[in-house]
């Protein structure tokens, strides 16, 4: 019984160790990506990503931080049919990822920023069709948690864009934006692991309203 | 004992990060070209790399003992290794091979135009068809200023490459609709009787067709429905010729939509002066009802479209304008389908559908009286099968009703009718080579059973990958049709027409720049011929007419140089002969212009919030027959010209202003002479030009919506 109960607790503690190498592997290269910026930086933070991802197959931090890596990826290329790739790449992980965990609100939020991608390469002829998937998904993402500051400065940035497009009030998006910053200031997560990102552009995305 | 084996585990555990073993190598294609970005990795480890720029990688590990090395990189294929860790180190050179994927893989593309949402290798965009100038939001009207069709400005038909407007065949959700067009007074175009904005996929095929489409000679035309509606609301349009309703309303899984439509162009005849004199101005009242439904593995889809046209003209005759006959028009239309798509497994996919079409047209010619009466049901089931990586077959039978009636008091009275089932059935292989090269072969088996004639054609197209954005394709195809009603109500006997397709093309697409070439040589055969005598009998008809057709199609869009304009060119040459119908001898058909050339453009200005977009049109001159000379079809008209233009301007969010203009600068469009069918006194056949009915048709409208969604409008679909 003795000896059962050390091997558990051996087991235990290298499960632990091996949990602890998870986050500070996850970290560095969240780390990366705050440092990433050319295309291949991105390319090899994804791939860096995706063996975590696929090490640790119930974990939904490393597939979002993937698509979240794809994404900026996708942006600092030129090609169409490329970008158009690396979005359904994107959009794979996150469905993978949504399926670990239906109610995380940050990894709608972020499928939502796979659609606004796709409204980005061209906004004349996709616009009509992504722009509205893009802002249902934040509402979804914000339905699921109304204090998440990513799907509040995306969802402003949507709407932003929106109202600029039809020369319309931008008041009701700048709002958004700046309840996203007092969001920022004052939102923490219990999970270490959980996405930071945004405050530097909600900040850029403010400085444009006024 | 026991405490020491525990011992030991834990010192084996913690010993683990001490000795480390380097891996290393280089990644390659099949062609030896090294592959950058690939990820390589312990299968169960974070222990990886990505491969360089020369294809190489390196990392350590501190894993020991049996482990599984996997290479990855999208679009080729997982390469696994099974490696042994020691404190040596492990060199690997790594072969991966492309992976086939049906979604990057080569689109055969030969003779096809095809506006999609899904992938960015369409060369048309849904949108595209309702936002063309000149076309005001007809579909045709819009295909027609694509390469292969020829201006034949009379009908509004599609006429492609050689062709007549009955080979090219409409079909929505893969079921066939007859009587695709409004019908319009003589020598005026009709309209296509559906609404470009009911369509998330249009697919427009000037040849070389998949063997699942049949009785279509020339082209056909498929409709994609929407597969379900975004959100509640409600549209109302206002405009100079009417106006429409129309709501839609979504559930769970479910959508049902339902639009009202009225037209009458009295009040706009009143203000516009038009060549045709108008007892009563063309007067439609139109409904669609849409109905569809997600389920567990499947989708089903219901579409009805009812609708009724009333005119009445008054004609003066070629020999004497002052006096004019009546001719009043009364249209009833009714088409009803239902389809439904359902996923048996990953790898089998079953689409039926059933589609029933009725018109009935009562056509009175002062005291002449004609009621015809044609309907048409279509089943259909389709097999998709998902064989391997490389194999797919698409397999389905279809049968094909047709009743017609035509009931005529002139002189004489009577009725001719008939009634003719079509039995077909169609196979088709789709190999995948590679990413680059696809093959695909079909037949198509056709019973005519009122005829009693069977048909056994094949298909054949093959699409090659050149560089990163050219493809060559090639396409093979015998296609066969019945004969059109007018001729089969008197002969029952007649064989279907045919016709056989080359295509050879090369295109080539690069981040919203499109070019397409291709040529094509068609032969007709079995064509309908008959002379001038006796036309009521049915042997004054035989299949004995012939004809060819060959060109050149050319298009070139951009939607890139130059930022919120998008535009298109495209030019046709045509060089085709028939004897057929009542031609003495083979001669250049009246539809038939050597040259047709078209650009479109289409400019967004964000300052005032409008889209303006302008087409110019261009077709060489047209034969037409002249009774007074020697040769049949031996005069030409003058060449059509038209300059079209339209701007779309947005109110606010849910409110468009849309104006547009056809023919702004006037042309005074000639498609062909009518002549007496006697000589007058001093041995001459008077004419009368055939030219539009107006010189200028001018539209306003105004389409508001009601939403909750404050961003929903209809500029996507202006």
């Amino acid at each position: 019984m003795k000896t059962f109960l050390l091997i558990i607790t051996t087991l235990a503690i290298t499960s632990f160790a091996s949990s602890s190498k998870y986050e500070q592997q996850m970290l560095k290269h969240i780390e990366g990506l705050n440092k990433a910026e050319s295309p291949e930086d991105f390319q090899m933070l994804t791939n860096a990503f995706e063996r975590i991802a696929k090490a640790e197959k119930d974990k939904w931090e490393p597939l979002y931080y993937g698509a979240y890596s794809t994404l900026m990826w996708c942006y600092r290329i030129s090609e169409i049919p490329e970008k158009d790739k690396l979005i359904d790449q994107a959009l794979e992980k996150i469905n993978t990822a949504a399926e670990l965990d239906p109610q995380e609100s940050e990894i709608v939020a972020l499928e939502g920023l796979a659609h606004m991608t796709r409204v980005t390469i061209d906004p004349a002829s996709r616009g009509a069709q992504y722009s509205g998937l893009a802002l249902q998904t934040y509402g979804k993402a914000l339905a699921l948690n109304p204090k998440n500051p990513r799907a509040m400065l995306l969802m402003g940035q949507m709407q932003y864009g929106t109202a600029q497009f039809f020369g319309s009030d931008t008041s009701e998006a700048c709002g958004l934006i700046e309840k996203a910053i007092n969001e920022f200031e004052t939102y923490r997560n219990n999970n270490p692991l959980a996405p930071v990102w945004g405050e530097d552009l909600a900040k850029a995305a403010l400085s444009r309203c006024q | 004992m026991k405490i020491g084996s525990v011992f030991l585990i834990v010192i084996l555990v913690s010993s683990i990060g001490w000795g480390q073993s380097q891996i290393s190598g280089t990644v390659t294609d099949k062609s030896g070209e090294a592959i950058i970005g690939a990820n390589i990795y312990l299968d169960g480890t974070y222990d990886g790399c990505s491969s360089t720029i020369d294809g190489s990688f390196e990392f350590n590990s501190s894993e020991k003992g049996n482990h599984i090395l996997i290479a990855s990189f999208i679009g080729f294929k997982d390469v696994q290794y099974d490696i042994v860790l020691s404190d040596s180190a492990v060199n690997l050179n790594i072969t991966m091979i492309e992976s086939i994927n049906r979604l990057e893989a080569v689109v055969i593309s030969a003779g096809s135009f095809t506006a999609g949402e899904e992938t960015n290798r369409e060369v048309l965009k849904p949108l595209d068809i309702a936002t063309t100038a000149g076309a005001t939001a007809d579909i045709a009207g819009a295909l027609n200023t694509l390469p292969g069709t020829q201006r034949v400005g009379e009908t509004g038909r599609l006429f492609v490459r050689g062709g007549e407007g009955a080979e090219t065949r409409t079909f929505i959700d893969g079921m066939l609709v007859s009587n695709a067009y409004s019908p319009a007074a003589p020598n005026t175009p009709g309209r296509n009787r559906f609404s470009p904005f009911m369509f998330s996929g249009t697919s427009f095929s000037t040849g070389g067709y998949s063997a699942e489409y049949g009785q279509a000679l020339s082209s056909v035309l498929v409709l994609k429905s929407k597969n379900e509606a975004l959100l509640n609301r409600t549209d109302v349009s206002i405009m100079s010729v009417g106006g429409t309703l129309s709501h839609v309303h979504k559930g769970d899984d479910w959508s049902v939509a339902g639009k009202l439509g009225y037209s009458n162009l009295e009040p706009y005849f009143q203000l516009a002066q038009q060549r045709i004199q108008w007892n009563k101005a063309p007067e439609t009242l139109e409904t669609d009802v849409i109905f569809r439904k997600k389920y567990d593995k499947g989708l089903f889809k219901f579409y009805t479209n009812f609708n009724r046209e009333v005119f009445n003209i008054f004609r003066p005759q070629i020999t004497r304008a002052d006096i004019l006959d009546q001719i009043d028009l009364n249209n009833q239309y009714l088409h009803v389908q239902g389809s439904n798509e359902f996923k048996v497994s990953d790898k089998l996919k079953i689409t039926s559908g059933l589609s029933h079409t009725r018109q009935n047209e009562v056509l009175d010619f002062n005291a002449d009286a004609i009621n015809e009466h044609h309907q048409t049901s279509h089943g259909k089931v389709v097999l998709d099968h998902y064989i391997n990586e490389k194999l797919n077959l698409k397999s389905g039978a279809e049968i094909i009703h047709t009743d017609h009636r035509y009931d005529y008091q002139t002189t004489e009275s009577g009725q001719l009718n008939y009634g003719q089932s079509i039995a077909a059935g169609f196979s088709e292989l789709d190999v995948y080579f590679s990413n680059k090269t696809v093959l695909r072969a079909g037949l198509r088996f056709t019973s005519d059973r009122l005829s009693n004639l069977n048909y056994l054609v094949p298909r054949l197209s093959l699409a090659q990958q050149v560089g990163k954005n050219g493809q060559f394709s090639l396409a093979y195809g015998e296609f066969n049709q019945a004969v059109r009603p007018e001729y089969l109500r008197i002969n029952q006997t007649l064989d279907h027409e045919k016709v056989r397709h080359h295509i050879a093309s090369y295109q080539w697409i690069k981040n919203g720049r499109t070019f397409r070439l291709e040529s094509y040589d068609k032969r007709y055969t079995n064509l309908i011929k008959f002379g001038t005598e006796n036309l009521n009998e049915p042997s004054a008809y035989t299949n004995e007419g012939e004809g060819y057709a060959r060109g050149l199609d050319l298009f070139f869009r951009d939607n890139k140089s130059v930022k919120g304009l998008d535009y298109w060119i495209s030019y046709s040459f045509l060089d085709s002969e028939r004897d057929y119908l009542n031609y003495p001898n083979s001669a250049v058909p009246a539809f038939a212009s050597a040259h047709n050339f078209s650009l479109v453009a289409k400019y967004f200005m964000q300052d005032i919030q409008s889209q303006l977009g302008l087409s110019y049109s261009y077709g060489s001159p047209r034969p037409y027959n002249d009774p007074n000379t020697v040769h049949f079809n031996s005069r030409r008209t003058r060449s059509f010209n038209d300059l079209s233009l339209n701007i779309s301007h947005l109110l606010n969010p849910q409110v468009i202003i849309h104006a547009s203009v056809t023919n702004v600068l006037g042309f005074d469009n000639v498609f062909g002479y009518e002549y007496a069918t006697q000589a007058n006194n001093e041995g001459v056949y008077q004419r009368r030009a055939i030219r539009q009915p107006a010189p200028r048709f001018f539209f306003v409208g105004i389409f508001i919506t009601f939403s909750k969604d404050k961003t929903v409008n209809r500029l996507p679909e202006l």
